[in-house]
């Protein structure tokens, strides 16, 4: 049975497409604004995170993870792209690159998706230098440099702390329990 | 964590970039030093920090605010074009689009015959096909959600090419013309790393398109899957004037064991499916 608007949309279901940003509209808006440099550029980003969606709604497999999740990391790429291509532009207005970032709370996360309750669980366990940095690379864009620089903090720290947020969020996500998900 | 380099661990040195991969991109350089320490497992780790990352991305998107007005037109226009009418055929039935929604069969019977013939299988021009589009010089493409989509391919980095040509384990493929009044005169070639799924077209006389009007798509089909669905690897252009160019592959899909590359001329921005009409360039692994 056909259920998800991203299977829909792989199965040719025109009306599917608008639903699709309908119900995505506002978390992939919500992603190219923070990983953008200009409201133009954010706009631009949501047009092409929309078609690669589109165009990759066949690979959607809900085994391995929900819609939200799907989407996210389509968007993810593409931005994270965009800014690479971009990098020899100015930096990111620093008023909107540090816009603050609304967690969500780890009891109704699951609202969102019940990967998002993971993470906001796994965070929550951090210490908050150590959500900061994940918060400034991971929903803000800044590189591991930068992210050392803003904070006077070593690189190596910086790279410690992501490695070890996202594996503290992959563990809660329950995610093959083997490699990496050892260290501490 | 074990020690680093161990069976059941990876490298210290690739996990750190896998996780720049996954939170700012990777230099071409840094791509490079990936390549050499990749290992089959690091596409899963790299899967698994995706998902890490994406889920603290919806975590931290908690009170996400509705898209300004403008863009969700603009965005309605892109879908109410998505799936244009030229994309399936209108003898389409309704059970047969929710298999493929277009000429699925053709697909299947191009793959085995690109396998077992190696290019016998193109068709012969219809009596009366519609005449693909060549852009002139002096067109540029207008500013447009589809068009925009497409990165320049000039602006494609070729080291990366020539770093994954020089890799043992890349796929080599020959690109041939085939009969489409389109691909007079296209030759070209394909490189495809099966452990990082990157890959870059190169042509040499592939005519110029006008974005405006019509796209080139590639095709990708995987011999671990349904041959019924090639993997769609992505839309891209010709510049006016250009005779010499690279595109980077960007299969939507997981490609277990490239067969076969096939490129088409499709509406801006692509299709999920193909009428396979315009197929101007084929190449098939050894």
């Amino acid at each position: 049975m056909i259920s998800s608007v991203l299977q829909r949309i792989a199965s040719g279901d025109p009306a599917a497409v608008r639903e699709c940003i309908d119900e995505y509209g506002a978390l992939v808006w919500s992603l190219a604004r923070r990983l953008s440099r200009t409201p133009s550029d954010a706009e631009d980003a949501t047009q092409e995170i929309f078609l690669d969606i589109w165009r990759s709604a066949g690979r959607f497999d809900a085994s391995q993870g929900s819609d939200k999740v799907f989407i996210a990391m389509i968007a993810r790429r593409r931005l994270i792209d965009r800014l690479r291509k971009n990098s020899a532009e100015p930096p990111m207005d620093p008023v909107e690159a540090l816009e603050s970032v609304a967690w969500a709370d780890p009891g109704t996360a699951s609202e969102t998706s019940m990967e998002a309750e993971q993470a906001a669980r796994a965070l929550a366990e951090l210490r908050p230098e150590q959500r900061q940095v994940l918060e400034l690379g991971l929903l803000h864009g800044l590189s591991q440099s930068e992210i050392a620089a803003r904070l006077s903090m070593p690189l190596g720290t910086v790279k410690s702390f992501m490695r070890r947020g996202l594996i503290k969020v992959r563990e809660y996500m329950n995610i093959d329990a083997e490699g990496v998900l050892s260290e501490g | 964590m074990s020690e680093p380099g161990s069976p059941s661990q990876p490298d210290e040195a690739l996990l750190d970039l896998l996780i720049k991969q996954v939170t700012e991109g990777l230099s071409p350089a840094e791509q490079r030093e990936l390549d050499v320490l990749d290992t089959d497992a690091a596409s899963g780790y790299l899967r698994d920090f995706e998902q890490a990352a994406a889920a603290i991305a919806l975590a931290g998107s908690a009170n996400a605010n509705a898209m300004p007005e403008p863009l969700r037109q603009r965005l309605d226009e892109s879908a109410r074009t998505f799936f244009a009418p030229a994309a399936v055929p209108q003898s389409a039935t309704p059970s047969a689009r929710a298999v493929s929604g277009f000429a699925a069969n053709g697909w299947w019977a191009a793959a085995a015959c690109l396998v077992l013939a190696v290019f016998g299988w193109v068709r012969s021009p219809s009596p009366a096909p519609p005449a693909v589009s060549i852009a002139p010089p002096a067109v540029i493409a207008p500013p447009g959600p589809m068009v925009n989509a497409t990165p320049p391919p000039l602006a494609i980095p070729t080291d990366e090419r020539a770093a994954l040509l020089a890799k043992p384990t890349s796929l080599k493929i020959k690109l041939e013309a085939t009969k489409d009044p389109g691909a007079a005169g296209a030759s070209g070639d394909v490189v495809w790393d099966p452990a990082t799924q990157r890959g870059y077209l190169h042509f040499v006389g592939l005519a110029p398109n006008d974005p405006r009007i019509h796209q080139y798509q590639l095709w990708i089909f995987d011999g671990a899957r349904d041959q019924r669905y090639p993997v769609d690897g992505g839309v891209f252009d010709i510049p006016a004037n250009a005779t010499d160019v690279v595109v980077p592959i960007h299969a939507a899909l997981d490609v277990h064991k490239a067969a076969a590359f096939a490129v088409t001329v499709e509406r801006p921005g692509g299709v999920v499916v193909s009428a396979r009409e315009h197929i101007v360039v084929l190449g098939a692994a050894g």
